[in-house]
C-alpha cells in the first residue's frame, strides 16, 4: 500500500504541468469555499460582538406598532409603556434581576461656547449593572441620585471631547436643551470609548438620573422602552414570558408591545448566519465539482495513454483490484494535495478579503475539515470510472495498443 | 517427468464482424517439468494466442488448460493474477519495461504485487540483475539501456517471484543478432539449471535452442519433433 501511495506521487509528479493544470480547479474551489465561507464566519462573529458586548440576557420592551393596510400606513404606538409598567415588572417577575424604564431623546447640549448634539438618556442607576459600559474618569450616578433627583450627569466620550476640548469635563455643567426646554447637569462621569451597542451608542450619549429627567426633560408620561435583566441564560425565556404575562394582563393586546430578548437575537443571527454561510459555500463548491470534473478527464487519458502499461502490470501478476487501487490513488492524491494547497490559498484569500474589505473574515477547522474531506471525496468520485475503465481492461489488447 | 502445463483440446474463436477466426483450432500440449520448448510457426498461426493462454493473460473459448495440475477456466481474476504472478514469468519481444522505473524497479513489481517486503525484494532484484548480467545498471532506466539490455531486465523481471515456466514471445525480435544470440544464451544458460522455459518464434535460429520443437500453422499443430543439437 505504501509502495503504491509513493507510485502515485511519482506519477503525479511526472507530468508535473499538466498535474498543476488539472489541480487549479480543485485549488480555486477549495480556496473558495474556505474564503467565502470565511467571510460569513466572521461577519456573524462581529454581529455577534456587537450584540453581547452590551451585556448578557438582555430583555427589550418597546411599544407596538399599528399594521398598516387599507389605506393606513403602520406607525408606531408610543402612548403605551409607563414607568409603573418597569415598576410591575420589578415585583411580579421572578426570573428578572434588573429593569429600568428608559426615556430617550435628541437634545442640544452646550457649554459656555461649544454645543453639540447627543442623545439624552433618562434611567436608573441599575442600568450601569446591566450593560458594559466602563468609565473613562469619574463615577456612575446611584440610588440617592436618583431619588433625590439630582441634576447629575455621565456623558459619552465623544460628547465629552466635542463640550470640553480643553480636557476635564468634571464637576462640568452642561445645558441640555430642546426649544423652549431646558435643564443643566453637572458631569460626574465620562464613558470610555465602546462604539456601537446594540440600542444604544454610549460615545454619543448623555446618560441621567430617570427621576431628574423625566418630568423636565422629557415632560411626558410614557417612556421610550424598558430595558430588563434575566437572573440567567436559562432564565432568559422565563423571564420573557413572565414579562409578557405582566404587560397582557394590563393592555389585553399583544400588539401594544414587543419583548425582544437578547438570546433570541442571538439564536436568529447564528441560524440565518449558519444558512447563508452554507448557501455561499455550496455556490463555492460547485468550482470543486467543476474542478473534480477536470480531474476526471485527465485521468481518463492517463488511462489510455498508459494502456499498455496497465497490460504489462496485469501480465506480471496486478489484480484489476491493484490497478483500479493504483488510479484511485492517483485521483485521489491529486487532490488531497490540491485540497491542501487550496487550503493555503484560503487562508491567504480570507486574510486579502479581511485587509481590503475591512471585514472581519474567520477560518474555522469545520470548514478547513469539511473543504478537504469533499476535495478528497471529489477525487474518489470523479477517479472511479477512469480507474474502472483502467483495471478492466484486457490485457491481451492492452498489450497490443501502442 | 512433472507436467508444468497440459494443453487440452484447446480452442480460441475471435468473432470480427460476421466473420470467425479461430485463432486456436483444437490444439493439444503437455510442457514438461524442465523442458525448453520451442513454439515455431509463421505469424498467424495461433503461437502467440497459445502463449498467452498458458500464462493465463487469455481464457480459451474451448478447452481447458491446467498450470500445475490445476484448471485455469475456473479461476477469478484474483486467482488468475496471482497465477501470472507467481507460477509463470513473462519476455516480450517488445521488452514492455515501464519507462519510469528503473531496471531495478522494473524487477521488483512482481515482487510488490506479491507482497514480498521491501528489503528481500530489493535484495532479489540485485541478484537477478547480477544474474543476467547488469550489476552495474541497476538505477537505469529503460531509456538509458540498449535493446540486449533491456530484454534482460525484463528476464529478471519473468524470474522475480521463481516461476514454473518461463514464457518468451520472440524475445529476440527486435534485437539484433549478436544480442539476440546473448539472450540466448541466458534462456539456455538458465534452462540449463533446471528452469523450465517456453519460446514462441518464427526464427529458425532461435529454434535451434531448444530441446522440443512444436510446429504450428492455423491453429493447429503440424508436427513435433526433438531437437538433436544437445
Amino acid at each position: 500500500m505504501l509502495d503504491m501511495l509513493k507510485e502515485a506521487f511519482r506519477s503525479i509528479a511526472h507530468n508535473k504541468l499538466r498535474t498543476a493544470l488539472s489541480m487549479i480547479g480543485i485549488i480555486i474551489g477549495v480556496a473558495a469555499v474556505i474564503g467565502v465561507v470565511s467571510v460569513a464566519e466572521g461577519t456573524s462573529r462581529s454581529i455577534r460582538q456587537s450584540l453581547t458586548s452590551i451585556g448578557s440576557n438582555l430583555i427589550l420592551v418597546s411599544p407596538g406598532f399599528t399594521r398598516g393596510g387599507g389605506g393606513r400606513t403602520a406607525t408606531a404606538l408610543t402612548e403605551v409603556l409607563e414607568k409603573e409598567d418597569a415598576d410591575r415588572i420589578a415585583q411580579l417577575c421572578p426570573s428578572v434581576r434588573y429593569v429600568t424604564p428608559i426615556q430617550q431623546g435628541n437634545f442640544i447640549v452646550q457649554h459656555e461656547r461649544q454645543n453639540s448634539m447627543a442623545t439624552v438618556m433618562a434611567a436608573r442607576p441599575v442600568l450601569f449593572d446591566m450593560i458594559n459600559v466602563k468609565l473613562f474618569q469619574g463615577e456612575f450616578f446611584n440610588e440617592s441620585d436618583e431619588r433625590a433627583k439630582r441634576r447629575v450627569a455621565v456623558i459619552g466620550k465623544e460628547v465629552a471631547d466635542e463640550l470640553f476640548p480643553n480636557g476635564d469635563a468634571l464637576g462640568q455643567t452642561i445645558r441640555i436643551t430642546s426649544g423652549s426646554i431646558r435643564q443643566t447637569y453637572m458631569v460626574i462621569g465620562v464613558l470610555e470609548k465602546s462604539g456601537n451597542l446594540l440600542f444604544l451608542n454610549p460615545d454619543r450619549s448623555i446618560v441621567v438620573p430617570f427621576a431628574s429627567a423625566e418630568n423636565r426633560l422629557f415632560r411626558r408620561k410614557n417612556v421610550s422602552m424598558i430595558v430588563a435583566q434575566a437572573i440567567s441564560e436559562n432564565m432568559a425565556n422565563q423571564a420573557v414570558s413572565e414579562i409578557d404575562s405582566v404587560l397582557f394582563d394590563k393592555f389585553q393586546n399583544e400588539e401594544k408591545y414587543r419583548i425582544v430578548s437578547q438570546d433570541a437575537l442571538l439564536e436568529t443571527v447564528n441560524q440565518t448566519m449558519a444558512v447563508l454561510s452554507f448557501m455561499l459555500g455550496s455556490i463555492a463548491g460547485i468550482s470543486l465539482l467543476v474542478g473534480g470534473i477536470g480531474i476526471m478527464n485527465i485521468m481518463l487519458v492517463t488511462v489510455t495513454e498508459r494502456t499498455r502499461e496497465i497490460g504489462v502490470r496485469k501480465a506480471i501478476g496486478a489484480s484489476r483490484r491493484h490497478i483500479l487501487l493504483q488510479f484511485l490513488l492517483e485521483s485521489i492524491v491529486l487532490t488531497f494535495v490540491a485540497g491542501l494547497l487550496g487550503i493555503a490559498a484560503g487562508f491567504g484569500l480570507s486574510k486579502l478579503i479581511a485587509k481590503i474589505g475591512s471585514v472581519q473574515t474567520a477560518v474555522t477547522p469545520t470548514v478547513v475539515l469539511v473543504a478537504v474531506s469533499v476535495s478528497i471525496m471529489v477525487g474518489l468520485f470523479f477517479g472511479v470510472w477512469p480507474a474502472m475503465r483502467a483495471s478492466k481492461l484486457d490485457p491481451v489488447e492492452a498489450l497490443r495498443y501502442e | 517427468m512433472a507436467e508444468i502445463i497440459r494443453v487440452e483440446n484447446v480452442k480460441k474463436i475471435y468473432r470480427m464482424g460476421d466473420n470467425e477466426v479461430r485463432a486456436l483450432d483444437g490444439v493439444s500440449l503437455v510442457v514438461e517439468e524442465g523442458e525448453f520448448l520451442i513454439v515455431m510457426g509463421p505469424s498467424g498461426s495461433g503461437k502467440t494466442t497459445l502463449l498467452h493462454l498458458m500464462g493465463c493473460l487469455d481464457k480459451p473459448t474451448e478447452g481447458e488448460i491446467y498450470i500445475a495440475s490445476t484448471p485455469v477456466s475456473k479461476l477469478n481474476d484474483p486467482q488468475l493474477a496471482k497465477i501470472r504472478n507467481k507460477m509463470v514469468g513473462f519476455v516480450f519481444q517488445q521488452f514492455n519495461l515501464l519507462p519510469r522505473l528503473t531496471a531495478l524497479e522494473n524487477v521488483e513489481l512482481p515482487m510488490i504485487y506479491a507482497g514480498v517486503p521491501k528489503a528481500a525484494r530489493r535484495r532479489k532484484a540485485k541478484e537477478l540483475l547480477e544474474l543476467v548480467g547488469l550489476g552495474d545498471r541497476l538505477h537505469h532506466r529503460p531509456t538509458q539501456l540498449s535493446g540486449g539490455q533491456m530484454q534482460r531486465v525484463a528476464i529478471a523481471r519473468a524470474l522475480a517471484n521463481d516461476p514454473v515456466v518461463l514464457l518468451a514471445d520472440e524475445p529476440t525480435g527486435n534485437l539484433d543478432s549478436k544480442s539476440g544470440e546473448e539472450i540466448l544464451k541466458i534462456f539456455s544458460g538458465l534452462n540449463k539449471r533446471g528452469q523450465t522455459i517456453v519460446i514462441v518464434t518464427h526464427d529458425p535460429e532461435v529454434a535451434r535452442h531448444g530441446d522440443r520443437i512444436v510446429r504450428m500453422r492455423d491453429g493447429k499443430i503440424l508436427s513435433e519433433e526433438v531437437n538433436v543439437h544437445a
